[in-house]
């Protein structure tokens, strides 16, 4: 393994468009040399910090979260974190994971929803659910739920508010549509025909 | 002397790729369980009953959910456990874990028997209880598994579906299973088949409230007979390979592994994969290969990895090559299973135009490779029957009926949504 590599070199291990890994590089995500040209050189530590955010994504955090996380580790810990073995089991049991859940989020895999790469949306942070609270996507117009009478009491969560989210869609490996979500019902039928069409378009032959 | 269990076989459509073109290929692997072991006594298991008591609920359904409980626990050796929880929007624990000895039983028949339906559906904390007791007494070598019955919407609580796939994969991921069962007309599918499919088990859709006992039995009979716990399909190919899968299977990937999580496996269960494959560019004559193997909770299943390669042709060679006919049938099948479990959404919210022009483009692409194979063209005229019938409104039970037929057609189980065996020769 070379000990710093280019932009494509670093795109192909990770297995991340190097437009993706630009805007990382911009969000201050991955560390840059600072003028980056074309014969620009990464530390190989960009490379394993490339590989936990993907890890990271693919299990919905949102960036801000992938932010703080990376935020608190040093480059050691992020290698050992993105190894290409598969990661070990669960730190925690079952049981531990539904306790907290049931008590609400405050461990690093309950809370945050699932937020796609978001070019422009603000990142709110995160309200956390009581126990038989409200669902984070449930709209601000729908009556609030009564609680549990079995439910470890907490004050009432505030009432998210509303957010618009961007998803991402991928219409093949290196092509992909950003749609900001809630559309109009007349927009997600044209976004759905785009989609088809763009989708046909760029197939290769197959069966 | 028993030959050693070998339950994964691997067969690709075609083998040459294009040099210049990032060619697409598909691979089938069928996989089977493992057989139920001799002599061996199978390892206890521990289930939690979670069921739905809220208003809808009321009368003959909850009378025979109770009934179903029965027939459940009734299968159970003394030393499996079970609990049972109800919920409607408050989550009442019937019978705390314990295991299975007759008075135990009789306890928990008795304090169900006085449960009534009420209110809305938290369903998410109901399961989440259930899957607390299991967690809390889990079976070390057997299966822990929350079965989820509903008539209805969860309507109280977590509501996200997305958050509640999540909470079933890490719940799965830690060794606690979830299988689902929708009652009627009313309730989610798509919610119930993210969470079975995410929780390593299975879904089930009960069409009239009649035959919640049998379904309940049979899937206590099925946790009893797993062989195989959390199984996955992993492949292993060089970086620029991209593999995805085409049943829908939950699946993670990471540069080079992409790992397709089945589930839980009865003995001698078939299961089939279909697995799309999309080629990097290369120079003629150099090939590419792929590594199929399974892997269980328990450590890996059978023989060392299988391959397949592939080899970089000229375009002449390319369009010439035979095809493995056996291959595009079940590629085909599964395609327009996709667009059949699909089309109860679209013919639901109303889009009678998507429903037809999505079935109909399925059996476009299917007839560009049928020829004259009479299993091909009968898929493409059932596609094409099929965008008539859901282009104008269908009742919900239908509906219901249409996606749990194509759900089981995909994850190979019967009508009645039991797993399907592979005959032992």
């Amino acid at each position: 393994m070379p000990t710093d590599l280019t932009l494509a070199e670093l795109s192909a291990l990770a297995d991340v468009p190097t437009r993706t890994i630009r805007y990382y590089l911009a969000q201050g995500l991955v560390p840059g040399p600072g003028r980056e040209g074309p014969g620009t050189r990464y530390p190989v530590s960009a490379l394993h910090r490339l590989r936990l955010i993907r890890q990271l994504q693919r299990e919905h955090l949102p960036l801000a979260e992938i932010r703080k996380r990376l935020g608190a580790l040093s480059d050691e810990e992020i290698e050992a974190l993105a190894e290409e073995a598969s990661p070990g089991p669960p730190a925690d049991t079952a049981l531990e994971y539904v306790r907290r859940v049931l008590a609400g989020p405050s461990g690093p895999l309950a809370g945050p929803l699932p937020e796609p790469l978001a070019e422009a949306a603000p990142v709110t942070p995160m309200v956390p659910d009581m126990p038989s609270g409200p669902s984070l996507l449930r709209r601000a117009s729908e009556p609030a739920p009564s609680p549990s009478p079995s439910a470890v009491s907490t004050p009432p969560a505030p009432v998210p508010p509303e957010r618009s989210q961007w998803e991402r869609i991928v219409l093949e490996p290196d092509v992909e549509l950003h749609v900001r979500r809630p559309l109009s019902r007349i927009a997600n039928k044209r976004v759905e025909r785009l989609v088809a069409f763009a989708r046909e378009l760029l197939e290769e032959d197959h069966p | 002397m028993t030959a050693p269990f070998d339950g994964l076989s691997v067969r690709t459509d075609r083998t040459l790729i294009r040099p210049t073109y990032h060619s697409g290929r598909y691979v089938v692997a069928e996989i089977t369980g493992p057989p139920a072991p001799a002599a061996r006594r199978r390892p206890p298991a521990s289930i939690a009953f979670v069921l739905d008591r809220s208003g809808s609920m009321s009368g003959e359904k909850i009378r025979l959910v109770k009934e179903a409980v029965r027939q459940g626990i009734d299968r159970l050796a003394p030393d499996d456990r079970f609990a049972v929880v109800v919920y409607d929007d408050a989550i009442d624990v019937v019978a705390g874990s314990t295991l299975a000895t007759t008075d135990a039983r009789r306890r928990a028949l008795e304090a169900l028997s006085s449960i009534d339906a009420r209110n809305t559906t938290n369903l998410a904390e109901g399961w989440l209880r259930g899957a607390e007791q299991v967690a809390a007494h889990p079976a070390v070598e057997g299966v822990d598994r929350v079965l989820l019955l509903t008539d209805g919407l969860a309507n109280v609580g977590i509501t996200d579906p997305v958050e509640l796939e999540r909470h079933a994969r890490e719940l799965r991921a830690r060794g606690v299973s979830t299988s689902t069962f929708g009652v009627g007309q009313d309730f989610d599918e798509r919610l119930l088949v993210a969470m079975a499919d995410a929780g390593g088990g299975a879904f089930r859709y009960i069409a009239n409230a009649g035959q919640i006992p049998d379904y309940i039995a049979g899937e206590v009979g099925e946790v009893l007979e797993v062989t195989a716990r959390d199984v996955s399909l992993v492949i292993t190919s060089p970086d620029r390979v991209a593999v995805e899968p085409v049943t829908p299977y939950p699946v993670e990937t990471r540069s080079g592994r992409t790992v397709v999580r089945i589930g839980d496996l009865v003995a001698d269960q078939a299961v089939r994969v279909v697995l799309r494959l999309r080629f990097p560019l290369g120079e003629t004559g150099r090939e590419v290969g792929a590594g199929f193997e399974l892997v269980g909770r328990d450590g890996a299943l059978g023989q060392a990895a299988r391959t397949i390669a592939w080899t970089y042709a000229p375009n002449s060679a390319n369009e010439v090559q035979p095809r493995d006919v056996a291959v595009d049938r079940v590629v085909a099948r599964t395609y327009a299973d996709r667009v059949l479990r699909e089309v109860v959404r679209w013919n639901r919210e109303g889009d009678y135009e998507r429903a037809r022009r999505e079935l109909g483009a399925v059996a476009k692409r299917i007839r560009g490779y049928a020829g004259a194979d009479p299993e091909l063209r009968a898929i493409v005229h059932e596609l094409e029957r099929e965008a008539e019938a859901w282009s104008h409104e269908r009742l919900e039970d239908d509906r219901k009926l249409a996606y749990a037929s194509a759900h089981y057609s995909m994850k190979m189980r019967s009508m009645e949504g039991m797993a399907v065996r592979r005959p032992r020769s």
